[in-house]
């Protein structure tokens, strides 16, 4: 017996949405750009933590020492760098020498298109540097200021800047999504409330026909319930293809790109590592959409 | 069943339609509604419903007192009673079955009890090879049954009709009042609202007058007490 009841509330909410194919469309069409513009910019932050996260890892510090430092001095260096503590815990997760054969190896090959630019290059001319991975990022800070403290030490680099710079991109990012999703939300309730205010108008007479037989509020309200959580379920299902297929394609463009070929460490997330948090917003946001929009508009025009 | 203490509406226009309205209808009844346009007969109609609210006083309906029902105890209470208008209010895109079916699925019966109740009042309405014919391909008449046969689908306690021949030809308006008395006669209390003098003098049934919201008078008899 509840199956048919909640069969028949169902159908007929599909009606609805089938009766008023020009609005319902219309409907479609924002709340697609809504999700779409939420997908664009979910993707970009999250590729550029993921990013960040690569940098930190990857790039880590490196301390260089002066260029005719004895062997002696450079283990002591060493030694002193690996003990750095802030804040009474060890700072220093992991540590590299990086030879002066080395450091000249990795020169020439990225100068291996002009060997001419090498001749006038000898071994002895590089600097020795450690290459320094942190137990924390946020001792970055004080990990400099303490190895260039140490006697010898010449020069520290680290990622510090882009690290901070990627971030507050990423934050700049995510607050103007923010923004773009509330003005997008809001015009997508306004636009799905007016559908459902189309259909009921549509139905006032099977409305009234209705209320003096008896139906409970309720059961008049659900099936345009449920034509506003079809549409926001099917604009939904939409935007995941279009996002899906979308990212695939220009994430490929960019890996191929020139300027990710020149940063060899970067990547992208496959789809598949964001698919599933954009799906369960896309629901939300459909289902919510939907449910509020309508209660929206019966609320305004549903007068039982 | 029906009892009205001492009911006056005044409408928010400042419209008084109905003024101190005291009368009672027993279980198994036939009244008659009675008066000239704009009297107040649909007002009454409509507060028996409960579309509108009196201003004063009490309705209590089967026993129990509605002016403090509850806004959603109100379908339950509509459900005692079935409705009938002038202009049928039948759904345009669908089967005369369906119109009917309409009445059962909103009170969520099962479809076995819907498939067993519709035939049976599209026969008694006289229907039955009508099923599968759309409103608009019914006459008037045709049309006024199908909306009778929908009003008792549930198996109301009672049924109020506004004006339910206001459409219809003489010939046409007998007919249904006729099936309306024999509806009576199964025991279903019947309350018509009505400008048919012909029909009212000749049924002589109870009938309740009413002048510019005023009762002047409740007895069994003709349209009007001057003959
Ligand atoms: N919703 C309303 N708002 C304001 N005034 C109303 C409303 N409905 C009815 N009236 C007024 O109340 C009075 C009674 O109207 P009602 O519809 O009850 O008359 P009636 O007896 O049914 O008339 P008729 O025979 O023409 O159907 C009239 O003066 C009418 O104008
Ligand atoms: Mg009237």
């Amino acid at each position: 017996m509840k199956f048919n009841v909640i069969g028949y509330l169902i159908s007929e909410g599909f009606k609805n949405v089938m009766k008023n194919k020009k609005s319902t469309f219309s409907c479609l069409g924002v709340m697609c750009a809504t999700m779409l513009m939420f997908g664009i910019f979910f993707a970009i932050a999250q590729n550029i933590n993921h990013i960040v996260k690569i940098v930190e890892s990857e790039q880590g510090m490196q301390v260089f020492v002066d260029v005719n430092m004895p062997e002696e001095q450079i283990v002591q260096v060493e030694e002193t760098l690996r003990n750095i503590q802030v804040n009474g815990t060890n700072a220093i997760n992991k540590i590299r020498r990086v030879s002066k054969q080395e450091a000249y190896d990795t020169v020439k090959e990225q100068l291996k298109d002009h060997p001419d630019a090498m001749e006038a290059v000898e071994v002895e001319m590089f600097k020795v540097s450690f290459v320094i991975n942190l137990t924390d990022l946020s001792y970055t800070h004080d990990v400099v200021s303490q190895a260039e403290q140490i006697d010898g030490v010449v020069k520290v680099t680290n990622s510090e800047n882009t690290i901070t710079t990627l971030m507050s991109l990423a934050n700049g990012i995510k607050m103007f999504t923010l923004v773009i999703l509330t003005v997008l939300i809001i015009v997508s309730l306004f636009i799905i409330s007016n559908t459902i205010k189309l259909s009921v108008h549509a139905r006032r007479k099977e409305i009234s026909i209705m209320k003096y037989v008896g139906a409970t509020n309720n059961f008049i309200r659900a099936p345009f319930a449920v034509e506003g959580i079809v549409i926001g379920i099917a604009s939904g299902v939409i935007s995941i293809l279009i996002i899906c297929l979308g990212y695939n394609a220009l994430a490929n463009k960019f890996l191929s790109s020139s300027i990710a070929q020149k940063i060899q460490t970067i990547s992208l997330l496959s789809f598949g590592e964001m698919v599933n948090l954009i799906i369960i917003v896309y629901i939300l946001l459909g289902v919510g959409i939907g449910i509020i929009g309508s209660a929206i508009s019966m609320r305004k025009y549903l007068d039982v | 069943m029906i009892e009205f203490k001492n009911v006056s509406k005044t409408y928010s226009t400042g419209t008084e339609a109905v003024n101190n309205a005291n009368f009672k209808i027993d279980k198994g009844e036939f009244v008659f509604l009675v008066g000239s346009s704009g009297s107040g007969k649909s007002t009454l109609i409509k507060l028996i419903l409960k579309e509108e609210e009196p201003t004063k006083g009490n309705i209590i309906i089967n026993g129990k007192d509605t002016t403090f029902l509850k806004q959603n105890r109100i379908p339950y209470l509509r459900r005692s009673m079935g409705v009938v208008f002038q202009d049928f209010r039948l759904l345009p895109d669908r089967t005369v079955y369906d119109n009917v079916a309409f009445a059962m699925y909103i009170v969520k019966a099962t479809p076995r009890h819907i498939r067993r109740q519709v035939p049976m009042l599209l026969s008694l309405v006289g229907l039955s090879g009508k099923a599968k014919v759309y409103p608009d391909e019914l006459s008037g008449g045709e049309q006024q049954r199908v909306a009778l046969a929908r009003a008792l689908v549930n198996n109301p306690s009672m049924i109020i009709a506004d004006e339910p021949t206001g459409n219809l030809d003489p010939d046409t308006a007998w007919e249904i009042m006729t099936l309306l008395n024999e509806i009576n006669m199964r025991g279903t209390t019947v309350v018509v609202a009505t400008h048919a003098k012909d029909i009212v003098d000749k049924m002589n049934k109870r009938v309740i007058e009413i002048k510019s919201g005023n009762i002047v008078r409740d007895e069994k008899g003709g349209y009007s007490s001057e003959v």
